[in-house]
């Protein structure tokens, strides 16, 4: 089974709206300065050492980690619907995780919200996220 | 023809282009290898650089580059009949945007995921930095100049408009309070914002605000004083930090941008419109700038658009997990682009009704230019009424809709220029201009709104300069993507492929763009028009620096080439 690790953390750009006319970036961006989202740069960097340890943890295992912008409602909204629903969740679980989910940061499970609206330390983040892939899998071995 | 007829016949060539066009550029042109590390994989650290799947990267990538602009292009060019500005936009997606965005991407992934700005100087040379800084100077002080009399000339048509607009500053700033403070989820408080926003729609019904009195008062036309209510919103905003209004609205807008797509081809698939503007317009009035070439200025956002090759440059070529995904991500972000585009025309051609309504609002240039947004609100104002929303609250959405992408615009574009202007300075070596951001936002403000304000016989019957402004940004936006494809096209050509699909669309923006401003040049010195003859000259002088650096590049590469040696397969 794939499990599909999902982490949710804004970029340090402007996202919607002015993309033709100009962009607005952060310290990567051809236009535009590293003060402007140092918010954004510390929770990136936070979220960075949370990705890299789950590489590290998860590498020979069947799971997709995506790093997300929660202001992309287009791709992660269906995502975590169609994650709960393969899950098997109810209206009113769903309807949590996918609140929870689409936050200003997040970690979600095969569309279970583990973490919202903060980044967790390291371990917690590599523990919980390994509990909930065994429990995927006891759930989909139990169908 | 019904309008549905259109959209569907533009779906099947756009999904063509992509099928089959996309597909030799990806194979032949790029030489595309999926087993090539991209950046992603290459510096891979969970922040910058992270290996993404192509859909997730799509959503963030179109979100990124759709805005206004490709509303207010088409909404324009229809004066000539729908079918050059569906062409353009069409033939321009597919051959021109589409090479451009994935080529940019492409050229990027293979230089460590640099951005034109930097690509321009290492493939071309160090003073292309210069002049890519100079073009970005002229096309934000147009793109402010422009959107300010955009948002001002909605504000004056549709009264009902302004509260919901000056309500969704605080409703901004109160979800990015909420959100970031409490660290709460975004989904509710964003669709309860979008919500409420929609809300004070019947507010604005109710107490539309109407600046005539005040405006009288102190001697000015309401849409002057629009302009510098706008300015010095502006001024203000841009001198927030990001988190406090630019980034929550970034939520809203991220929701009105897929509404709107929704209600427009919704609506014309429940309405089934017939387009009732001519193929054709043979009844132009005397005096009216002749299609070619001005539709390809016009319409620049759309059909090609530079600065999509800032965004492909910028963070989505760190992003990209494989070389091939490049191919969906460049090049359907354009087609996404095209898609406003059309959905622009057709609502200027299919909802406004008849064709006496189309024609009474397009019965010159001037008040084609003037009334195009106007034209654009209203049209999506009839297809949200096929959907069953009262005419009168589907049109102040549709206003409101607009106005969002165009205060977005301003606030980027003014904090854009500032950074411009201060490493202009720089280079300049004029040290107050470095260090005093007041002074930098200053000039970035001030000097749009003198081209704003600026009065002229040629815009219309209110008598400013607005279709002049927005010809001349089509020139710099055009300007901007003639230099990605340059980069484009000498990176091809260095690795010993064919640059013909680069080299076509390059030097047709740049004879049209080069052509447009030596008419216009002699047009504003006929009549007078020092500023716009001195505007116009600039460009100009920008457009024939790029067809040199762009020229010389080349004959460097084929001498390289000549030599036997390739720059390599990468």
């Amino acid at each position: 089974m794939l499990h599909r690790i999902i982490l949710v953390r804004e970029w340090d750009t402007q996202v919607a709206a002015s993309g033709c006319c100009g962009r607005l970036g952060g310290e990567n961006s051809e236009l535009g300065e590293k003060e402007t989202f140092a918010a954004n740069r510390c929770e990136m960097e936070a979220m960075g050492e949370v990705y890299r340890a789950l590489k590290a943890e998860l590498f020979d295992e069947d799971a997709e980690i995506t790093v997300v912008d929660p202001r992309n409602m287009v791709w992660l909204i269906p995502s975590l619907l169609k994650d709960a629903r393969k899950r098997g969740f109810g209206i009113a679980e769903t309807w949590s995780h996918l609140r929870r989910g689409v936050s200003y940061t997040a970690i979600v499970v095969d569309g279970k919200t583990l973490f919202s609206g903060r980044i967790p330390p390291v371990e917690d983040a590599v523990r919980a996220v390994r509990e909930e892939i065994s429990s995927a899998e006891s759930e989909m071995a139990a169908v | 023809m019904p309008a549905i007829v259109i959209a569907v016949l533009v779906a099947v060539a756009f999904f063509l282009g992509y099928r089959f066009y996309s597909k030799y550029l990806a194979e032949k042109v790029y030489a595309l290898d999926k087993s090539r590390p991209t950046p992603a994989h290459e510096f891979e650290d969970g922040v910058d650089y992270v290996p993404t799947n192509k859909h997730v990267l799509f959503g963030h990538h179109f979100t990124s580059v759709a805005g206004a602009a490709p509303i207010v292009g088409p909404a324009i060019a229809v004066f000539w009949g729908w079918v050059p500005a569906l062409c353009w936009v069409v033939l321009g997606t597919i051959f021109a945007a589409g090479v451009h965005d994935f080529g940019a991407l492409v050229v990027s992934i293979r230089n460590r995921a640099q951005n034109l700005g930097t690509l321009s100087a290492t493939v071309i040379n160090a003073r292309a930095r210069t002049l890519f800084l100079l073009i970005i100077f002229f096309l934000l002080t147009l793109v402010n100049a422009v959107f300010a009399v955009v948002i001002a000339i909605l504000f004056e048509a549709f009264p009902a408009s302004v509260i919901p607009i000056f309500f969704e500053i605080p409703l901004a700033i109160f979800i990015g309070q909420y959100i970031y403070r409490t660290r709460s989820s975004a989904l509710v408080p964003s669709l309860i914002g979008v919500g409420l926003l929609y809300l004070s729609i019947l507010l604005g019904q109710v107490f539309p605000i109407d600046l005539s009195p005040v405006a009288s008062a102190v001697g000015l036309e309401v849409r002057t004083l629009w302009v510098i209510i706008l300015f010095a919103y502006t001024f203000i905003a841009s001198r927030l930090p990001v988190w406090m209004l630019l980034q929550p609205r970034d939520y809203i807008n991220s929701h009105q941008l897929f509404i709107a797509l929704g209600v427009i081809f919704l609506g014309i698939l429940v309405g089934f419109d017939r387009i009732v503007a001519p193929a054709i317009n043979t009844d132009l009035p005397a005096g009216s700038p002749y299609w070619f070439p001005f539709l390809f200025i016009t319409i620049a956002c759309g059909a090609i658009s530079g600065f999509h090759s800032l965004v492909s440059s910028g963070t989505t070529s760190k992003q990209l997990d494989n070389e091939e995904d490049a191919r969906y991500v460049g090049y359907f972000g354009a087609v996404g682009e095209g898609s406003l585009a059309l959905g622009a025309i057709l609502a200027c051609t299919a909802g406004l009704g008849t064709y006496a309504a189309w024609q009474e609002k397009y019965v010159d240039f001037g008040t084609a230019s003037e009334g195009a947004v106007g034209n654009f609100v209203a049209g999506v104002g009839h297809f949200a009424n096929n959907l069953g929303i009262p005419l009168a609250i589907a049109t102040t959405f549709a206003a409101v809709v607009v106005v969002s992408f165009a205060a977005t615009t301003m606030d980027t574009g003014v904090r854009l220029q500032r950074y411009i202007i201060q490493e202009i300075a720089e280079v300049a070596r004029i040290r107050p201009l470095t260090r005093n951001i007041t002074i930098a936002t200053g000039i970035a403000v001030l000097v749009p709104m003198g081209l704003a304000l600026y009065p002229s016989d040629a815009g219309g019957e209110s008598g400013f300069a607005f279709g002049y402004l927005w010809r001349l940004f089509g020139t710099t936006n055009q300007l901007t993507a003639g230099l990605a494809l340059a980069v484009v096209a000498v990176w091809v050509f260095t690795r010993g492929r064919n640059p013909l699909a680069q080299i076509i669309p390059l030097v047709f923006l740049l004879s049209m763009t080069v052509w447009a401003l030596f008419i216009q040049i002699g047009e504003f010195y006929a009549r007078g028009d020092w500023l716009l003859t001195i505007v116009d000259a600039l460009i100009f002088v920008l457009a024939l620096w790029l067809i040199v650096e762009a020229i010389g590049a080349f004959r460097r590469a084929r001498e390289h080439r000549a030599t036997g040696r390739t720059a390599g397969e990468g």
